[in-house]
């Protein structure tokens, strides 16, 4: 019997409300105490194709999925045939019963226990079709001999609003589920999920939500942005909570727009961010670099999913880090943050909006849909942490005694006291030109290198303890794993899986490309005897810039650019292959 | 009280060709500033990039010169942001009605309280005498040496049709009418459009000031009823012998602003970053 660890997942076509079943799964195994990691698989369309949820419960923090299910519900033919392969000995497939016929579940696996249920006949008695997810999960919670009373006090929570009727209807549908599977299929399942009392407030939340939790928490006001997949639930999310928070969220014409409403907020003083993918971060170039060479703070998310043009738009990749290091014409410094996971993405947010202020120029965030859209639990974020530094941005009083002000003077450190309209003794014209100390147009030769110096400078500005990698396993071995962003989640259950054989490596994750910790990873590289990078791109592109930055050449690269995230197992068989052999 | 000498920005040189319309666009902004009183340190003057768009460094106020093309949505951030402030965006045909062209119309729609004042010459200028969008049918250019083979885009009728709530046509050869319709447009509560006819004196040997003195008559002189979106359309239709100047078209509509509760509070650059994030997060719990 095998109590507390349990992967589901659910099957069926685009638009046939699968996911519900997948996120309330989620919440009751985190309202039972356990830790969750949420995915979903699904192809660009609204109606029909074939999705999946993916979710696995367990007492310890879970990074990303390993291989194999135990439960897999099935809402059509497509979904039994495509997945059951995918169960452990011993897994069970519920499936609807007044739907499929016995053929659609034929299996050539005699271990796994079908169980049908007539989901969609309980649900239509009940009321109708939206009544099917709760005859699911009644059914998977008998079979995992749940007590009822947990979740009902979530059904109420949720629908409480609707009346006492709808509350009621859904907790007799979940009874009705679970009644049928108690009847009809009394062996025990050797899975049980008994909750556990703890007193950690974790949270479960996805990379997006993460994100725009950070970005609220720093102070953001302004957002504007255009929906595009994987981003387009920044702006969903910021849309819902705009009025609560203050924050004026629009939804501009065009991805152009929104990255020159950015310059418009940033130089009149407020913290925004816009979020978009590669498509619409290609549109943002050319006012990223009036960002750059006006000296606005601003924050970018590039969401990435598989280019290049539209590509597969709901599948993941890391292939735009070169991109965003370089993008718009010229040189100018920009912040370039990979966040791992949605924890990272709270407080790399906050940190990015501090660094957009204190050196004045654009942050970009890049992600990717496999941490944009994966739900997890994560440890509780201590709120009282965050710090919100607007580096030197004058007050109406500094500036009330400001003469001869000069937006951007030239000073050793290449950062420039920063007023804003509205205030008095700070006139100046804030330029995509080219220009001297008080903004005015300058193409003179000596200005012009002195303001590329002073711009390339201000970088210097930023603690290195914020940027520094994070690295994890054993850190007292020669044999490293490297890798940056998304990637993080399956090296981490790869070092899991690891160490149940006793086999351990040292593993570094880079979380920031510009300002980039040359030295830490240098050493880091020099000291290891056997190293290998994991990253979501053809071309090993984090492994180049290390190359081009520290003169060091990783020798292994395991690369995935399918649009599928790395799965914990290809990766710890990659190491063992590749460092302990 | 703001005075026109304090709008004087002596230290830069105006660079623009001795004769162009550009100068009375400068001066019927800053006499307008005077006279609606806005303080220079309270106003923004946002541009493009074009002739028109080094205006900004030709005036003591706060400016803004960003991309080509973009300077409406980096204006309407502007307000957005401090909505104390008065915005003033400036720019060329090219500039608004070419590359810029989706951002006027989506821009006409929302009613954000500033004025925009296009500095039109119906042909490219700080790129030295290519068609414009607003070029007529038949005008040799650099880049159209047969002839321009398109139809104008007419920019008054489409701001009325995309609802701009005040929309009006100046002529830099009469700068006392064009200061009061800039005045009328910056006090006008939304979105205001004023068209500016401003000869290019070195590209544009069609569209002269002669060209234009002849055409040009007052509204005010005439009976137009400015409240009357169909007047208005036809009147933005009229471009042969006689080319009306003034206001078009002028409607009272609440503006962005007024629809965004965020702002109720004051600005959103005065209010404060700090929130209870504890609150915030509990939805995650
Ligand atoms: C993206 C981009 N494309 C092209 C240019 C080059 N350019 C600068 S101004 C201009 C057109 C100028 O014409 P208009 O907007 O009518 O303004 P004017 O100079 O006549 O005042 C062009 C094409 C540019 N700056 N940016
Ligand atoms: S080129 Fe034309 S628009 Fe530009 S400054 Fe000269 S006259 Fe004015």
């Amino acid at each position: 019997m095998r109590i507390n660890d349990v992967t589901l997942k659910v099957g069926g076509e685009a638009g046939s409300g699968i996911l519900t079943v997948g996120h309330m799964f989620a919440k009751l195994m985190q309202k039972s105490g356990l830790q969750v990691f949420l995915t979903n698989d699904y192809p660009s369309l609204i109606k029909g194709g074939h999705n999946t949820i993916t979710v696995r419960a367990n007492p310890q923090r879970i990074y990303a999925l390993t291989a194999g299910i135990d439960i897999l519900i099935a809402l059509d033919k497509k979904t039994v045939q495509e997945h059951y392969r995918e169960l452990r000995e011993g897994g069970a497939l519920i499936y609807d019963s007044g739907k499929l016929k016995e053929e659609d579940v034929k299996l050539e696996r005699p271990d796994v226990r079908k169980i049908g249920v007539p989901l969609s006949k309980i649900a239509t008695e009940a009321g109708g079709d939206i009544f099917f997810n709760q005859a699911a999960m009644g059914a998977m919670l008998a079979l995992l001999k749940m007590d009822l009373a947990k979740y009902d006090h979530m059904i109420e929570k949720a629908f409480g609003r609707k009346g006492a009727d709808i509350v009621a209807k859904n907790k007799q549908v979940v009874r009705a589920g679970a009644d049928h599977v108690r009847t009809n299929y009394p062996d025990p399942f050797g899975i049980n999920v008994n909750p556990v009392q703890t007193d950690a407030r974790n949270l479960l939340i996805n990379g997006n939500d993460a994100l725009c939790s950070g970005a609220v928490a720093a102070g953001v006001h302004l957002v504007a942005e255009y929906p595009m997949s994987p981003s387009s639930s920044v702006l969903h999310w910021m849309a819902a909570h705009a009025v609560k928070y203050n924050i004026v969220v629009k939804h501009t014409e065009d991805e152009i727009a929104a990255m020159n409403w950015l310059c418009g907020a940033g130089f009149a003083g407020v913290r925004c961010l816009t979020a978009t993918s590669g498509g619409g971060f290609s549109l943002m170039n050319e006012a990223l670099g009036n960002a750059g060479i006006a000296e606005i703070p601003c924050v970018i998310i590039n969401d990435m999913r598989c280019g290049p043009s539209t590509g597969l738009p709901t599948y993941t990749e890391q292939a735009d880090l070169r991109f965003a290091l370089h993008a718009s014409q010229g040189e100018f410094p920009r912040i370039v943050a990979m966040p791992g996971d949605a924890q990272e993405a709270f407080w790399m947010m906050v940190d990015v909006f501090n660094m957009a202020d204190l050196v004045q120029t654009p942050a970009i965030v890049l992600m990717d849909k496999y941490v944009a859209e994966s739900v997890t639990t994560i440890p509780s974020i201590k709120a009282e942490q965050v710090r919100i530094d607007r580096g030197l941005l004058q007050t109406d009083a500094q500036m009330a005694e400001a003469a001869n002000f000069k937006r951007h003077a030239l000073t050793p450190s290449g950062i420039s006291p920063r007023c804003i309209p509205g205030q008095k003794n700070g006139i100046h014209v804030c330029s995509s030109y080219e220009h001297d100390e008080t903004g005015y147009t300058s193409e003179e030769a000596s200005m012009r290198i002195a303001q590329i110096d002073k711009r390339e400078r201000k970088m210097r500005a930023i603690s290195p303890l914020l940027y520094q990698p994070a690295f994890f396993g054993d850190q007292s071995s020669d044999l490293l794993v490297v890798s940056w962003g998304s990637s993080k989640g399956p090296v981490m259950e790869a070092l899991k899986l690891l160490a149940a054989k006793g086999k351990s490596v040292r593993y570094m994750h880079i979380r920031y490309a510009c300002p980039f910790a040359a030295d830490t990873i240098s050493a880091a590289l020099k000291r290891a005897k056997k190293s290998l990078i994991i990253e979501g791109n053809s071309e090993g592109q984090m492994r180049n810039f290390i190359r081009e930055k520290t003169g060091l050449l990783i020798p292994e690269l395991y690369r995935r650019y399918d649009g599928r995230p790395f799965e914990a197992e290809e990766v710890a068989a990659v190491i063992e292959e590749r460092l302990l052999k | 009280m703001v005075t026109l000498a304090e709008l004087a920005e002596p230290k830069h040189t105006v660079t623009w060709c001795p004769g162009c319309g550009d100068f009375a666009i400068l001066v019927a902004l800053k006499q307008a500033l005077v006279k609606a009183g806005r303080e220079p340190h309270q106003t923004v003057v946002v541009s493009g990039i074009g002739c028109s768009g080094k205006l900004p460094h030709f005036i003591k106020t706060y400016g803004f010169e960003g991309l080509h093309g973009r300077s409406l949505p980096a204006a309407s951030a502007i307000k957005m942001a401090n909505h104390a402030l008065t915005v003033v965006d400036v720019g060329g045909d090219g500039d608004g009605y070419g590359i810029g062209m989706g951002h006027f119309i989506h821009t006409c729609r929302r009613n954000i309280d500033f004025t925009y004042i296009v500095h039109n010459n119906q042909i490219y200028g700080l790129t030295t005498g290519q068609t414009s969008p607003t070029s007529e049918k038949g005008f040799k250019t650099k880049s159209t040496p047969e002839g321009v083979l398109e139809e104008p885009v007419n920019p008054m009728a489409l701001a009325i049709s995309a609802g701009a709530t005040f929309v009006a046509r100046g002529f830099s050869g009469n700068l006392p009418h064009l200061a009061d319709l800039m005045c009328q447009g910056i006090q006008h509560k939304g979105f205001a459009i004023i068209d500016v006819l401003q000869p290019c004196v070195t590209f544009n040997k069609l569209n002269t000031y002669e060209y234009f003195v002849k055409k040009v008559y007052k509204l005010d002189e005439s009976n137009h009823d400015a409240s009357d979106k169909t007047a208005a359309l036809a009147k933005a239709e009229e471009w042969a012998e006689k080319i009306p100047i003034g206001v078009l078209y002028k409607v009272s509509k609440p503006t962005y602003e007024d629809g965004t509760p965020q702002l109720k509070e004051g600005p959103l650059v005065k209010q404060s970053l700090k929130r209870d994030v504890g609150a915030l997060l509990a939805e995650f719990e």
